[in-house]
C-alpha cells in the first residue's frame, strides 16, 4: 500500500493514543471507581434481591452490561474529547490544511478511540472478576470470546464514529453536551445494562427494541454468559448496521462539518 | 513544474450577503514574495482561507502549481504551507512532538533532520521539549512557521506573520523569509505594515473592501503614486521664488514636493538659481504608505 496513505493514518492514530496516554490516570481511574461503585451498590447490595430469571445472578448479569457501557462511553468520549479540544485551541484547522482524506481521519481517530474503550473495558472486566470472586468464589465465565470481541470492537467503533460526527457537526460545546445528556445518556441507561427486557412493562419493552444499545449490550452478555434477551443474529445485524450508519455519518460530517475554532 | 505557484482567478467570496472578496485575480511567479495589503476586513484572510480550503470560493477558482484546490485538494495541500494569523495552542504536546505529528500528516516519516534544521533556524532549540501552552506569543509564532515548513512546501502562505512580534524577532523572520525565497519557495504574505511589504515584497496588491485596488512592484508604486520632498539648502538668501512645486521658502531653505517620477535635474533647470549657490539637498523619498494613502484618497474623491 502507498506510504502516503498509511503514514498520515498512522500519525493520526498515534497522536490520539499519545493524547490519552498523557492523561492515562484519569482515563483509567474514573471508570475504575464508577464501575466499582455500580458493582458494589447494584451488583452486591441490591442485586441479591433481584432475580433476572436467566439462571444467572444479578451480579453476573450486570458485569457484561457495565463492560459494554464502559467501552461505548470511552470510545465516544475519546473521539469527542479529541475534536472538542482541537476545536477550542484551533488545532482542527491543521487537519483541514493538511492533505488528509476523510477516510484517514475517521479510521485513525476511530481506532484510537476504540483502543481506549477496550483498555478501559478490560479494566472494568477485571473489577468484575474481583467482585464475582468475592461474592461467588468462582471465576467469571467468558463463554464465547470471539463473539465478545466482535461486539466490543464493532460497537466501540460505532460510538467512536458517532462521537466524531457529533463534534464535527456541532457549532459550539453546548450542542455536544445537549446531545450527550438528552439522547445518549437515556439510550445508554435504557439499553439493557441494568435490567432484562422481561422485567419491563410491555410498552417500554417495545420501545427498548428500537434502541441499538440493547442489541450491543445483549451481544456482549451472550459472549460472556451465553444468555441474551434477543437473538444473536439480530443483535449482530443491528450492531453492524448501526456502525455502518455512524461511519457514513462521520465521513459525511468531515466533508461538510466545520473545522473552525470555537 | 511550469504552472505558477498560485493562480487566483476571478475569486469571489460571500459570507451570507457580505461580500468579502470581490472578483479578485492575480498570479504569483516562482520564487516571488508577493504582498497582500489592505486594512482590517479587506479580504486578505478570506483569500488565504480559500487557498487552504477552510472556505470554499463562491465564484472563481484557486490553483496551486496548476492543481485546483477544490478539485484536487490533496495535491495542492501537499505543496502549500500556511501560517495562520491566529495562534494555535496544542494543549497536550511539546514543540518537537507537534513537528513530528505535522510531518506525519504530510506523509514524511523520519523527518528529524528537517525538524532539527527548522528548530535551529528559528532559534527554538531551548524550547523544543516545552509544551506549546508554555511558550510565549513570539515563540508560538515561530513554532507555527516551523510547523508550516516541515514538509518542504513550495508555496508558503504567511497571514500577518509579524503582528504583535518584537523588533528582534521581526528581523529574524524577514531574514528567514528572504532565505526561503533563495531556496525557491514562493511566498504570499499578508500584512498591515507597509514598511514590511516595501522591504520584503517583489510585488504587492492593495485590497480594500474585497476589491483589488492596485497591483505592482513597490518601487514602481512609490514612483507613480507618491511625492518626494526635497529641501534645498542655499549658501546665500535667495529672492522670493514662485514655482508650482514650492511648498515653503525661508532665507536659506527652499522646500519642494513633487512626483517621484520627475527628475532633480528638471527641477533645478526650472529655477532661477545658480547651481553653485546650492549648499546641499535633503531628500525624503515617498513610502509605500503614502502610495496607499493616495489610492484611498483617490477612492474617497471618486465617491
Amino acid at each position: 500500500m502507498n506510504s502516503q496513505l498509511l503514514i498520515p493514518f498512522w500519525t493520526i492514530f498515534k497522536r490520539e493514543v499519545r493524547r490519552f496516554m498523557k492523561v492515562i490516570f484519569q482515563t483509567i481511574a474514573t471508570p475504575l471507581i464508577s464501575s466499582s461503585l455500580y458493582l458494589l451498590i447494584f451488583g452486591v447490595s441490591i442485586g441479591e434481591k433481584i432475580d433476572v430469571g436467566k439462571g444467572v445472578s444479578y451480579l453476573a448479569f450486570l458485569i457484561p452490561g457495565l463492560v459494554m457501557m464502559t467501552v461505548l462511553r470511552n470510545s465516544l468520549e475519546n473521539a469527542v474529547g479529541s475534536i472538542v479540544t482541537s476545536k477550542f485551541v484551533g488545532e482542527l484547522e491543521d487537519l483541514r490544511m493538511a492533505p488528509l482524506s476523510t477516510t484517514q481521519i475517521v479510521w485513525g481517530n476511530g481506532l484510537a478511540a476504540i483502543l481506549r474503550g477496550v483498555v478501559v473495558g478490560v479494566v472494568t472486566l477485571g473489577v468484575g472478576y474481583l467482585f464475582f470472586w468475592i461474592a461467588d468464589h468462582q471465576i467469571f465465565p467468558v463463554r464465547h470470546p470471539i463473539i465478545l470481541t466482535l461486539f466490543l470492537l464493532i460497537g466501540g467503533m460505532a460510538f467512536a464514529h458517532l462521537g466524531l460526527a457529533i463534534c464535527m457537526l456541532s457549532t459550539n460545546f453546548e450542542q455536544v453536551s445537549a446531545i450527550n445528556t438528552f439522547i445518549l445518556l437515556p439510550l445508554i441507561y435504557l439499553g439493557g445494562v441494568f435490567f432484562s427486557l422481561d422485567q419491563l412493562h410491555p410498552f417500554w419493552q417495545a420501545l427498548s427494541r428500537f434502541n441499538p444499545l440493547l442489541y450491543m449490550v445483549n451481544g456482549v452478555r451472550f459472549g460472556m454468559l451465553g444468555v441474551s434477551d434477543v437473538s444473536l443474529t439480530l443483535s449482530f445485524s443491528v450492531t453492524i448496521v448501526t456502525w455502518v450508519i455512524f461511519y457514513s455519518l462521520a465521513i459525511w460530517s468531515l466533508k461538510k462539518g466545520s473545522y473552525k475554532r470555537w | 513544474m511550469d504552472a505558477p505557484p498560485l493562480t487566483i482567478d476571478h475569486l469571489t467570496k460571500y459570507y451570507g450577503s457580505l461580500c468579502a472578496v470581490d472578483d479578485v485575480s492575480f498570479t504569483i511567479h516562482p520564487g516571488e514574495i508577493f504582498g497582500l495589503l489592505g486594512p482590517n476586513g479587506a479580504g486578505k484572510t478570506s483569500i488565504i482561507s480559500t487557498i487552504t480550503t477552510l472556505e470554499e470560493p463562491t465564484k472563481g477558482s484557486v490553483s496551486v502549481f496548476g492543481c485546483d484546490v477544490t478539485q484536487n485538494p490533496r495535491k495542492a495541500k501537499q505543496l502549500t504551507g500556511c501560517v495562520p494569523q491566529e495562534l494555535v495552542h496544542h494543549g497536550f504536546f511539546s514543540l518537537e512532538e507537534i513537528l513530528e505529528i505535522h510531518s506525519g500528516y504530510y506523509g514524511c516519516l523520519n523527518n528529524q533532520d528537517r525538524i532539527d534544521y527548522l528548530i535551529q533556524k528559528l532559534a527554538l532549540n531551548r524550547h523544543r521539549h516545552k509544551k506549546i501552552k508554555e511558550l510565549s506569543g513570539g515563540l508560538k509564532r515561530r513554532m507555527m512557521i516551523a510547523k508550516a515548513l516541515v514538509h518542504r512546501p513550495k508555496l508558503l502562505l504567511l497571514d500577518e506573520p509579524t503582528a504583535g512580534v518584537d523588533i528582534e524577532l521581526r528581523a529574524l523572520l524577514w531574514d528567514f523569509v528572504r532565505e526561503l525565497r533563495l531556496e525557491g519557495v514562493s511566498i504570499l504574505l499578508t500584512t498591515h505594515y507597509l514598511e514590511e511589504a516595501e522591504a520584503l515584497c517583489d510585488r504587492v496588491l492593495f485590497l480594500d473592501e474585497g476589491k483589488l485596488k492596485l497591483l505592482g512592484e513597490p518601487k514602481y508604486l512609490i514612483r507613480e503614486l507618491t511625492e518626494r520632498e526635497v529641501v534645498m539648502v542655499l549658501k546665500h538668501p535667495a529672492p522670493p521664488i514662485t514655482h508650482p512645486h514650492l511648498v515653503s521658502q525661508t532665507d536659506h531653505q527652499l522646500v519642494f514636493r513633487f512626483a517621484a517620477s520627475k527628475s532633480m535635474g528638471e527641477l533645478i533647470s526650472e529655477l532661477p538659481l545658480e547651481t553653485k549657490g546650492i549648499q546641499d539637498f535633503i531628500i525624503r523619498e515617498g513610502k509605500l504608505e503614502d502610495a496607499f494613502q493616495t489610492i484611498m484618497r483617490g477612492q474617497e474623491d471618486n465617491e
